[in-house]
């Protein structure tokens, strides 16, 4: 899970646990695991709402009825906001004493 | 006008007041003691606000004015109650802190925003809006350099500005009304238009709860206090704002939308912030966002699911300020491109904010579950689809700022080399009791539910039902699973070390070019307009001096006495300029 830049640590040090390859796979595997069995739960009546909120006649789509949907939509929205987001530096970043030359 | 004694009874039962003696009086006991002594009045306030139990007291005829010093109704003693632990939480992690200023600020401050929540009028409200604002800059000033100075000011002025605004809402709605009870306010005349004494209200509660464009001042203050100053900045101002509109403007409209757009702009903001305690500022303003969303729903559930993620929010929100405070205090930065490794060294303090991270990020069995779901709830139970949407999409973006970026940036992440020592044991035992809080919110709910203010709703509410379990759980997990697919393509994007514009881009970029054409446009107006000018002054003077120059035609009959006359107005002229100079 965690970046390797390896340089930083200390000549002698060994590696810390969540840098080493057995916690990086572990971490994924569960995660992976934990995701599908997240998903596959809405496939399953008891885990879909009785009376959904969202109706053909009060809203533009049933998104509760749909299984999957919250899965899907934490994917998408979390990668766009990542994505699309960074571009924002474009516009505002500058350099870490701008306001300091200021005052 | 009321007897003296009847005033100072009516002053001296308010836990505020019990506080803001200890604040006082703290200035004087030695350093060594001071924080136990600022512990004693937390509890000795806290004390007085349950012994007290629901009511109105203090109440007083002054001017013929009816004014409720204390009104302690469920509403505010929610509040009531979260200020103390936060208090309480403050003094402990603030224990290394000697600062006799801050000591101060760290009991005065609390105490305003507290005599704010349990003020039954709005005259009393004003006042300890003022020293809420005047208390709590002593916390920005603290670390005493020029930067934190002028932003101390800046702070002030907008803090002032509310303060200003609200009393004149004030006098605007005793006009209208005759009464300074504070209850529902009306943002609206019968015939649907809004009212001036309404706005201007809303938008003083606005300037302190940080509406969209009104925020700057939170990100400006709060990260550049000290270590402990930070996360006592972070509860009481915006909290007292969010319980000064649940109680005047529940069910307003317009909240909805403002709130939702506080929701989600952040989300970009503290994205690409380096330093991670301004990332947390922009938390704050995403926090407060679901809350105003929920007033604005204004059904009881979404009241009671407001009012109690504020409840909850002060208390994890601080949990993450705490976590990355104690890197700092270790580290000396907040950064995230210096920060990052630190789980090797500082294990308990990284367990930690990872359940602030989890309680934040509303994960089952934490307190943000157990009271968000009320809101999103509330807002799909009016059909508002899109803004439902939107909530779904921030609590996408609370995952990834406040959830991930801030122990991954910390404690995990590129490996700064950094070997600190594990947090000092006073903020660790701050640290470890805000855990145990998150926690113990998210399984056992059933205390808060029992503080909200409209129990008829929460008594059928059960957060743990099967579908909100695996709807919060997809949104989440695959959430977390997006992280990790854009960190294994490196596709998430490195830390950089910047200033961020802000709402101040509006005005150093396009507002630049706006002036830099404007003054452009004027420049050109103006020769234009002079060289018109000049010209027909050049030809009038050409023609009077052909008419009465000493050629002109009129010259011949000058008198001889005008000479006089002009000898006699010049010496009158120089007479004045020699008696005024």
């Amino acid at each position: 899970m965690t970046e390797h830049h390896g340089s930083s640590h200390a000549p002698g040090e060994k590696q810390g646990w969540a840098d080493q390859r057995w916690f990086r796979t572990l971490f994924l595997s569960v995660l992976v695991i934990a995701c599908l069995a997240a998903a596959a739960l809405s496939f399953i009546p008891e885990f879909q709402k009785e009376h959904p909120h969202f109706t053909s006649e009060n809203a533009p789509f049933q998104t509760e009825e749909f299984p999957g949907f919250f899965a899907l939509y934490g994917f998408i929205m979390f990668s766009l906001i990542v994505l699309v987001g960074q571009h924002l530096r474009k516009l505002v970043a500058r350099k870490e004493t701008y306001y300091d030359e200021r005052e | 006008m009321t007897s003296g004694n009847s005033l100072f009874a009516a002053i001296a039962m308010n836990p505020a007041v019990i506080l803001t003696v200890g604040a006082v009086l703290c200035v004087f006991i030695p350093a060594a003691l001071r924080r136990f002594f600022m512990l004693a009045f937390v509890a000795a306030s806290a004390t007085q606000l349950y012994r007290l139990g629901l009511g109105n007291f203090g109440s007083l005829t002054i001017f013929g004015e009816t004014v409720t010093m204390l009104r302690i109704d469920a509403l505010a003693r929610v509040f009531a109650v979260v200020f103390h632990i936060a208090a309480a939480l403050n003094i402990l992690y603030g224990w290394h802190d000697k600062d006799r200023a801050s000591a101060f600020a760290t009991l005065a401050y609390p105490a305003a925003a507290l005599g704010g929540v349990l003020a039954g009028d709005l005259i009393t409200l004003f006042v300890w809006w003022e020293l809420a604002a005047i208390a709590s800059v002593f916390l920005v000033f603290a670390p005493g350099t020029r930067a934190t100075y002028v932003a101390g000011m800046r702070y002030l002025a907008i803090q002032i500005l509310s303060g200003v605004m609200l009393l004149a809402g004030i006098l605007l709605h005793f006009a209208e009304t005759g009464s300074f009870a504070f209850n529902a306010i009306a943002l609206h005349d019968p015939s649907g238009a809004y009212k001036v004494s309404g706005v201007v209200m809303l938008l003083a509660f606005g300037i302190k709860a940080a509406f969209p464009l009104l925020h700057n001042w939170v990100q400006d203050a709060y990260p550049k206090s000290t270590i402990s100053g930070t996360i006592v900045l972070s509860i009481f101002t915006t909290k007292l704002a969010v319980y000064s509109l649940a109680r005047g403007f529940a069910g307003a409209q317009e909240l909805i939308y403002i709130g939702a757009v506080m929701t989600f702009f952040p989300i970009f903001f503290a994205l690409i912030e380096n330093d991670l305690r301004k990332v947390l500022s922009y938390s704050i303003n995403n926090q407060v966002g679901f809350m105003v969303v929920g007033i604005g729903v204004g059904t009881a559930a979404s009241l009671n699911g407001a009012v109690g993620y504020a409840f909850c929010n002060i208390i994890f929100e601080s949990l993450l300020f705490m976590a990355v405070g104690a890197a700092m205090f270790r580290t000396g930065t907040s950064k995230a491109t210096e920060l990052g490794g630190l789980y090797r060294t500082m294990p308990i303090t990284m367990v930690l904010c990872v359940i602030g991270a989890f309680s934040i990020s509303a994960f089952p069995g934490f307190a943000g579950f157990v009271t968000k779901g009320l809101i999103i709830d509330g807002v799909a139970e009016q059909h508002l689809f899109w803004i439902w949407l939107a909530l779904l999409f921030a609590s996408a973006g609370v995952l990834e700022h406040a959830g991930i970026k801030i122990p991954y940036f910390t404690f995990f992440g590129h490996d700064s080399g950094k070997r600190p020592k594990e947090a000092p044991p006073a903020m660790l035992a701050a640290m470890v009791i805000s855990a145990a809080l998150c926690i113990g919110i998210g399984v056992y709910p059933e205390p808060l539910y029992a503080l909200l203010p409209h129990q008829e709703q929460i008594a059928n509410y059960n957060p743990y039902t099967l579908p909100h379990i695996a709807e919060q759980l997809q949104l989440l997990l695959w959430a977390v699973l997006a992280f990790a697919v854009l960190i294994l393509l490196k596709w998430y994007p490195p830390e950089v070390p910047s200033a961020n514009l802000d709402t101040d881009w509006l005005y150093r970029v396009p507002g630049r070019a706006v002036l830099r054409w404007a003054t452009g446009v004027t420049r050109v107006l103006w020769i234009t307009c002079w060289k018109i000018f000049q010209g027909r002054v050049v030809r009038i003077m050409e023609r009077i001096y052909a008419v009465h120059g000493p050629e002109g035609g009129l010259a011949r009959s000058w008198p001889n006495g005008f000479m006089a006359l002009w000898t006699a107005v010049v010496l009158g002229l120089a007479l004045v300029l020699a008696f005024f100079a």
